[in-house]
């Protein structure tokens, strides 16, 4: 198989390289028909934040990946970068490759099930721009199955792995619905803003925003529909809230021990989750110890983030299992490419004897005599070609002896004359 | 016949087991595969179970109800039933071995020390006195299924309280969740422990010619109903909520069943029905 492709991805380069050789949309609309031109006969480009890839069938057999590479920084213009900075794939290591990011167990954080629609829309681009062939075709499908068959099939894609999302599922923990509670973020920095955003997806009740610099606060209460409170007068406020997230760059605490002291005892014990995601914190870690407060800040939110990756490591057997099982299918189907042709020329070859034959009776008898003629040796030919069709068919897809498939794949156009066949009707 | 209840009842003592064991090792394993069949398992129990009470009472002649490690096994069944009810309704399937626990506990004690043959106060013929029982024995099924949920809600507290996330934390729904379930089933308790009060007072004085408004069990069966009563008022009053109100529901039911077997034990009063 001739397929061709190099990676450059978080494990083989920094954030920095990786954004170097970052392709927008538009490149990969602008670099698709350089590739077309120089090395690829058909291929694709996945190209997202921690990934670049460029797979493709390559025009001429002297095509390496080091020409593909060579491609990339030239139109990337792109100096500094050495080969350690790629991995490089062929044949049935490119398929596992691409299987294997379609899968997500290649991605930073794995189980990431972002990767599945990157993935279909890079195979989507290549589509567009006439760039895709039957093998990639092929591929793509293939992809998309690897994609939806380990998120039924396993548990990868299971449990938080982001802090906010563990921060989300402790209060699931804890709160029924969000739709009675009430919940404050403080701070309007970006971390606030993701934190608010998940509370807002999770339909929390109220939502309040507080800030030092009262205008970011507006501006972000106004983008999720929350309210503003005061930042001097937050302590005396706290009471109202079920929920309170605390993502500030400030030094110091900015609540403390007593504050929630005060504001429990003005909520009569009523359950509060606070998530401090500040680093430094913002509350006092002391507060834990009072009842009816869940306390978590980053460190124990990363227990839960923790422990679910390694859970989904867990599952990188099973996704292997299903990586192989379509690369065997796929391969089946490949395998099948030389052979169908012969198996094609094959039939047709009977056919045309049959056809010539049988035309040079068709006057000398009456129609329904003809008819009768004509089908049965359309069975006597079908009889004759099903053992060698099967044969061939089964040879090739079974996919262990590939060798075999072809040799007998040649032998049958060598016995028959197809290839002369060929040569005939052209010279016609 | 006899033989039969005996080997029937050790086969119902083995059936929660396994019943149990499949809902415990799904709590901590979560196989695919148990998720169902335990349910299964929990559904042939009961049905054995009803078998058991139906062949028990055909063979005595009246509903067993009369010994209290008969009043035990109603108790198993009576709890195994409740819950199967709820994981059906709810679709909450990660509290069954800490409610199931109950019903095996019972269990054992009726398997291991209940009796076929004895002779039985005539007063038992009665229908009254089966409504009474059996309201009595839901209402403390209800009060011991408040309470598991009352432990759920400890243990998952803790949990995310010291930031152990462990299979705790995993299966079991949430706090808030716990709460109304352990609140729901106090209600339900009390409303049943109710009736049965009323039903008592109604026709106990006219059944017994020594009935004695003093008897041990009637005293201990109205401070059961008067804590669980005080317990709902506060509860609505939002007293005790949370952490507390768990803790209220497992003194509760503590305070329940060593008044139960206390009375049923050292304080028997006219509420003895075997001769």
């Amino acid at each position: 198989m001739d397929i061709v492709g190099i990676s450059i991805n978080h494990k083989t380069a920094s954030v920095e390289l990786r954004e170097t050789l970052h392709l927008s949309n538009d490149e990969i609309l602008e670099f698709i028909p350089l590739l077309k031109d120089n090395i690829f006969s058909e291929g694709f480009i996945l190209s997202t934040c921690n990934r670049t890839e460029i797979f493709g069938i390559p025009k001429l057999e002297k095509v390496t990946y080091k020409d593909v590479q060579k491609h990339l920084l030239e139109f990337k213009q792109v100096e500094g970068l050495s080969s350690e900075h790629f991995l490089n794939y062929f044949s049935c290591g490119a398929v596992k490759h691409i299987l294997e990011v379609a899968s997500s167990i290649d991605s930073l954080i794995v189980g990431d099930s972002q990767i599945h629609g990157q993935v279909k829309e890079a195979f989507q681009l290549s589509r567009d721009l006439d760039f895709s062939g039957t093998l990639t075709h092929k591929l793509y499908e293939a992809a998309v199955r690897v994609g939806k068959r380990v998120i039924t099939e396993t548990q990868i894609g299971q449990g938080a792995v982001t802090v906010s999302f563990a921060a989300i599922k402790v209060l699931e923990k804890i709160f029924s619905t969000f739709l009675t509670k009430t919940a404050l973020v403080i701070g309007a920095g970006e971390t606030g803003e993701l934190a608010a955003l998940h509370l807002k997806e999770k339909g929390i009740g109220n939502l309040y925003i507080t800030n030092r610099t009262k205008s970011r606060a507006e501006a972000l209460a106004q983008k999720l529909n929350g309210k503003v409170i005061d930042f001097n007068s937050l302590t005396d406020s706290l009471d109202k809230f079920d929920i309170i997230i605390s993502a500030t760059s400030s030094d110091n605490y900015i609540i403390e021990y007593d504050d929630i002291k005060t504001m429990m005892k003005k909520r009569k014990g009523a359950l509060t989750c606070i998530m401090d995601i500040a680093i430094p914190r913002d509350v006092n870690p002391k507060v834990a110890n009072i009842d009816g407060v869940f306390y978590n800040d980053i460190d124990s939110l990363n227990i839960i983030v923790n422990e679910n990756l390694r859970k989904r490591e867990k599952e990188i057997p099973l996704v292997n299992k299903i990586i192989m099982e379509e690369m065997t299918s796929f391969f089946k189907w490949y395998n099948t490419l030389d052979v169908v042709p012969t198996i094609k020329d094959f039939r047709d070859f009977f056919e045309e004897i049959r056809r010539d034959e049988i035309e040079k009776i068709k006057y000398k008898i009456h129609d329904y005599e003809f008819e009768k003629v004509d089908n049965m040796t359309k069975r006597i030919i079908g009889r004759i070609l099903h053992n060698p069709t099967w044969h061939l068919k089964r040879l090739s897809e079974t996919g262990t002896d590939y060798e075999a498939a072809k040799k007998y794949s040649e032998m049958v156009r060598e016995l028959f004359n197809l290839n002369g066949k060929d040569d005939n009707n052209e010279e016609e | 016949m006899s033989k039969l209840l005996q080997i029937m009842s050790y086969w119902l003592l083995l059936l929660y087991f396994i019943t149990f064991l499949s809902y415990t090792y799904n709590f901590f394993a979560d196989k695919k595969i148990l998720r169902n069949i335990k349910r299964i398992f929990l559904f042939i129990t009961l049905l054995f179970h009803a078998d058991y009470l139906v062949e028990r009472t055909m063979f005595l002649g009246h509903l067993p109800i009369v010994t209290q490690h008969e009043t035990y096994t109603l108790l198993a069944f009576s709890i195994g039933f409740t819950y199967f009810v709820i994981e059906l309704l709810s679709d909450i399937r990660g509290t069954g071995s800490f409610i199931l626990i109950f019903a095996l506990f019972f269990q054992i004690k009726s398997s291991l020390f209940i009796q076929d043959n004895y002779v039985v106060n005539s007063i038992l013929e009665n229908y009254p006195l089966g409504t009474h029982v059996i309201t009595a024995i839901l209402g403390f099924t209800a009060i011991s299924i408040s309470a598991a949920y009352a432990l759920m809600y400890l243990l998952l507290y803790k949990n995310i309280k010291t930031n152990k996330f462990s299979v705790i934390f995993e299966r079991l729904p949430n706090l808030e969740i716990l709460e109304q379930l352990n609140f729901y089933s106090i209600i339900i308790g009390f409303i049943l422990l109710t009736i049965a009060i009323i039903l008592g007072f109604a026709w106990l004085p006219s059944a017994f010619p020594n009935f004695n408004y003093l008897d041990p069990k009637i005293i201990s069966t109205l401070f059961v109903w008067l804590i669980y009563g005080i317990g709902i008022i506060l509860k609505s009053r939002k007293n005790i909520i949370g952490k507390k109100f768990a803790k209220f529901s497992i003194y509760g039911f503590l305070f329940s069943i060593l008044s139960l077997l206390l009375t049923n034990t050292i304080l028997s009063g006219f509420h003895d029905f075997v001769n």
